[in-house]
């Protein structure tokens, strides 16, 4: 069982499948089918497709949670009619963008108005393949998984700016200017707690710092690092109180405002998936990731794919903090918002970079216990 | 980013409203600003000529769709002055109720629409919530949820209904409850006074020189309402107090709001009470016919009868939720009434837009429009 990976598994699936419909054909096509390189290729296919499938169905079901969430702190319901409360709701509306034309602007550069959300959406999909949901989930030993994740996903304040140049119109110009300022001003800090993480873990590798975490979560000692990292997650998520590229009492719909129909839900989804890849990011680095702490019963954790099912409940909550502050907050300026980023956010996670390095230099805390040696 | 012109409007969020205002801007600075109205002008006051009196009341409702009791008040003030008409006394407690009620909704109604405009998402459908509770108060004396017709040339169409005083009381504890709530979300908010405080600053001499009234002079620190200054209807037997700040800002704006929603609260206690021990009719006993019907059958009373009524001028100013509105209506002696025409206080405060908005950021502009309480029904009629 603890050997058993998704990749596994799929490559498993199209082995017995292809061995099953060779086996009624002659010999030469059957020899074809059944050739290893064509069995992991296709295996690599099915991986995708599945990993596509389940980030997809995450990323639903988390507008669903967030409409819910906004719903009840909002004094109303949410989502309720099309489905079990509400669930199919957005699947509705999906198709009803699917349906829609997409229209251009006379004037809009072509390719980069259709390029610019198709690779952000790619870019935030592509980071589904590098995260570990769980012990058995990642693809294989990659060792530098949290550097690549954090590269893909600062791809993305460069297509938000290409789409929003080419739609030619002022607002979404605006919008992009904003949001490329912002993620900008928001990568430093965001980076430089994740250091902190490393620091203390001794690795780049999210499998490795997931188990670093099982003597103490590291919420608790680089607590300065959490809350730098989710301030700077907000603003690369371009949530409130940080939305101001798409900033609507001012900027219509910010850097999207061109964009309807199909384009338009690329958007979307890609800004919940990211949402996602954000809320999976804070349980990976701080948070244990898929493991509980060992005074939990084993009860809890021997079940089938607890692993993933613990790392579930954990993203969602974690999703559910980020709502609860876009419930309550208003929306900050954009010089505010540099101000605060350069100014605050940076010595902040210096900070935090530096308390890493006391602690790792400590070994043991009296609350939290001992740091494990650096490199596992 | 160089210089440029952008459209905010006629079809754009922040301006709540069909209107327009053409911002320049050299990145995010606002250079100039130029608001341009007119997209939503209907000719209430020409239509207004060729109506019954009491026909125009329909189009009152329509001037300011947020605040329609407060314009038929303005209106009635107006033509009853050019008709010599007196109505029973309570008839003027009932429009005065009416009138705080309306500014109970639509103060609420701004509150919604303001903070929606700072990225404020719950407490928008939290006003919202609330000034339901106000129309639902609204619906069961009027029948009407926006669009009221309560008032007529001589009282108001009909009396409250049964038991209407202690659901209204009810409401006010709601609300009174609620508007602490309202408070702790903003002034209780670090990044609400960040946003807020210093922004679309307009001095009460620049008020005086624009003829900005409302919440916007008295948040400059000058004490000037006209239910104080100028009593109409009972306003001069409640006992409330004019609410000012001294900020002449964006969050003073705001303060002034919620003393006010308090104080109308407070007056509306007093005209409850009053109005409970004190039945009585609700509409002028001796009125001409054509007055109280205006097709009704051609006949001994009929208005086509009607013969030597007394020509008259009426005018009258009103503290409506936005600002002083003023009407004025002439009677020639016939049916209709020969010339209306209305002040809008919104018109003279956008009008101002240029002292309170250039120097600012355009993530501001949408929270200073926001203080200023745009309706643009009222604006272009």
């Amino acid at each position: 069982m603890s050997n058993l990976t998704l990749f596994s598994v799929s490559d498993l699936l199209v082995t017995v499948l292809l061995t099953a419909i060779a086996s009624i054909f002659p010999e030469p096509i059957r020899g074809w089918l059944t050739n290893p390189d064509l069995l992991l290729g296709l295996a690599c296919l099915v991986f995708g497709a599945l990993l596509l499938a389940a980030s997809m169905l995450n990323t639903i079901l988390l507008i669903w949670w967030e409409r819910k969430l906004l719903g009840r702190f909002m004094d109303r319901r949410g989502a309720m009619h099309v489905g079990f409360a509400g669930l199919l709701q957005n699947f509705a509306d999906g198709f009803k963008l699917f349906k829609k034309d997409t229209v251009q602007p006379r004037e809009a550069d072509a390719l980069g108005f259709y390029a610019g959300p198709t690779i952000y959406m790619v870019t935030s999909l592509v980071l589904f393949g590098i995260l570990p949901i769980s012990s058995g989930w990642n693809s294989g030993a990659l060792p530098l998984t949290l550097l690549l994740a954090l590269a893909v996903f600062s791809f993305a304040p460069l297509f938000i700016f290409v789409s929003a140049w080419s739609s030619n119109n002022k607002y979404s110009l605006m919008g992009g200017m904003r949001s490329a300022a912002q993620m900008i001003a928001y990568e430093v800090p965001l980076l430089l707690a994740v250091v902190a993480v490393v620091i203390v873990a001794g690795s780049f590798d999210l499998t490795t710092i997931v188990y670093e975490q099982q003597n103490y979560w590291f919420w608790g000692p680089l607590f300065l690092a959490l809350l730098v990292f989710v301030a700077g997650m907000l603003a690369e998520m371009e949530r409130i109180p940080f939305d101001l590229p798409e900033a609507e009492a001012e900027l219509v719909e910010g850097w999207n405002t061109e964009y309807g129909g199909m384009l338009f839900a690329f958007f979307m989804l890609a800004d919940y998936l990211r949402a996602l890849v954000g809320s999976i990011l804070v349980v990976l680095l701080f948070l244990g990731g898929w493991t509980l702490p060992t005074w939990v019963p084993a009860a809890f954790t021997s079940f089938p794919l607890a692993g993933i099912f613990w790392f579930m409940v954990k993203t969602y909550l974690v999703f559910g903090l980020f709502v609860w502050i876009r419930a309550s907050l208003p929306r900050v300026r954009t010089d505010q918002l540099l101000r605060v980023g350069w100014n605050r956010m940076i010595p902040l996670s210096l900070l935090s970079v530096f308390l890493a390095a006391v602690l790792v230099t400590a070994k043991c805390l009296p609350v939290f216990g001992c740091v494990p040696s650096p490199g596992g | 980013m160089s210089e440029m012109w952008i459209n905010m409007g006629p079809q754009h969020p922040m301006t709540h409203g069909l209107w327009n205002l053409r911002v320049k801007i050299e990145g995010e600075l606002i250079l100039d600003v130029d608001p341009e109205m007119g997209y939503l002008h209907r000719g209430i006051e020409k239509i207004s000529e060729d109506r019954h009196y009491n026909e125009v009341i329909t189009l009152m409702d329509r001037t300011c769709y947020v605040a329609g009791l407060a314009w038929e008040h303005l209106y009635i003030l107006a033509a009853e002055d050019a008709l010599h008409i007196t109505p029973p006394e309570r008839a003027e407690y009932l429009r005065t109720m009416c009138d705080e009620f309306q500014r109970v909704g639509s103060h609420i109604m701004w509150y919604a629409a303001f903070v929606q405009d700072l990225g404020l998402m719950s407490p928008f459908l939290y006003g919202m919530r609330d000034r339901d509770l106000v129309l639902d108060l609204f619906q069961s004396y009027t029948g009407a949820r926006m669009t009221y017709e309560y008032m007529r040339v001589g009282g108001v169409r009909s009396d409250l209904p049964l038991g209407f005083t202690d659901r209204a009381r009810r409401v006010l504890d709601w609300l009174t409850a609620r508007f602490v709530e309202y408070d702790q979300l903003c002034l209780g908010s670090a990044i609400f006074r960040k946003r807020c405080d210093g922004l679309g600053v307009l001095k009460a001499t620049d008020c005086v020189e624009h003829g900005v009234t409302g919440p916007m002079l008295r948040s400059a620190g000058m004490k000037r309402d006209l239910r104080r200054d100028r009593p109409y209807a009972v306003y001069d037997q409640l006992d409330f107090d004019v609410a000012v700040a001294d900020g002449a800002d964006v969050t003073a704006r705001y303060l002034v709001r919620m003393e006010e929603l308090r104080q109308s609260v407070r007056m509306l206690r007093q005209i409850l009470d009053w109005l409970d021990r004190h039945p009585g009719p609700a509409m002028a006993e001796e009125l001409p016919r054509w007055l109280g019907a205006p097709y009704a059958p051609v006949g001994k009373e009929g208005y086509l009868l009607k013969r030597n009524y007394p020509k008259g001028v009426g005018f009258s100013s009103v503290e409506e939720p936005h600002g002083e509105a003023q009407a004025y209506v002439v009677n020639e002696g016939t049916e209709h009434p020969y010339r209306v025409k209305f002040r809008s206080p919104v018109f003279a405060n956008i009008s101002a837009a240029r002292q309170y908005l250039v120097g600012y950021h355009v993530a501001d502009i949408p929270p200073i429009m926001g203080s200023v309480d745009v309706c643009v029904g009222e604006v272009d009629r």
